[in-house]
């Protein structure tokens, strides 16, 4: 790179500020990566869950452990946000949504939600 | 930077199609768990013995394996410019995915068979 070039070098990910469909883009590649990585505990929880007696119990008893808790919250997380951004990409394909002032205001709709089934969720397992 | 197979139309609409299809079942398997609350293990493998849900939940893997490796694909293609250490990703990827995929088919036709 020349002396005379002052372009920003910007990979300082605190710098980077993403408007609100480029979060919502970013987070549905990770949140999809995230899933993928699941894929095998679940394929290991199904099989366990299915099989006799003792194996649904385990499989129980693997869910109520705090850190699987923790991890299973994550995910959920991950999949409500990837399932919302996902309808908002299909409809973009639709060409819905697609210009700057839509596709907006449809990024801040899939953040709300997101967050309102989140709480309800949240509520249902509480409750 | 031409990767037979690794681009074009087809996976576009595949993941497409596979993901309207996913959403429906990820809406029909969260009503279960709320009208089946709490499963226990008795309806639970009812529940996936059930032939419509266990079609269901066969379509569902299919599905969602090819969904995932065609987004997972995208992903290692985006940020791994080299040559062995795509081949090497991928061919983990694959692995995985059919390891976990004839794991959850097994799971399948065994509470069937029981």
């Amino acid at each position: 790179m020349s002396a005379q070039d002052t372009r920003p070098f910007f990979l300082n990910l605190i710098k980077i500020h993403l408007p609100v469909t480029g979060v919502v883009s970013i987070f549905h590649r990770i949140s999809g990566v995230v899933l993928f990585l699941s894929i095998p505990f679940f394929a290991y929880l199904l099989d366990l869950s299915v099989q006799d007696s003792s194996g649904f119990q385990q499989a129980a008893d693997l869910l109520a452990l705090p850190l699987v808790k923790l991890v299973l919250a994550i995910l959920i997380a991950s999949l409500v946000h990837h399932f919302y951004a996902g309808i908002r990409f299909l409809l973009t394909d639709f060409d819905i949504g697609l210009q700057k002032a839509s596709s907006i205001k449809a990024a801040w709709l899939v953040i709300a939600a997101e967050l309102i089934t989140l709480v309800v969720i949240l509520a249902g397992v509480c409750l | 930077m031409s990767a037979p197979g690794l681009q074009g139309l087809r996976p576009w609409v595949i993941q497409r199609v596979t993901a309207v299809y996913l959403a429906l079942f990820t809406i029909y398997f969260a009503l279960a768990l709320l009208v089946n609350h709490p499963f226990n293990e008795n309806n639970w493998q009812q529940w996936v013995a059930w032939p419509v849900n266990n079609i269901a939940l066969l379509l569902f893997i299919v599905a969602l394996l090819w969904h995932v490796w065609i987004g997972i694909r995208d992903v290692i293609l985006d940020y791994l410019p080299n040559v062995v250490a795509r081949l090497l990703a991928l061919t983990l990827v694959a692995a995985v995915l059919l390891g976990s995929g004839f794991w959850s088919l097994k799971a399948l036709v065994m509470v069937l068979v029981k």
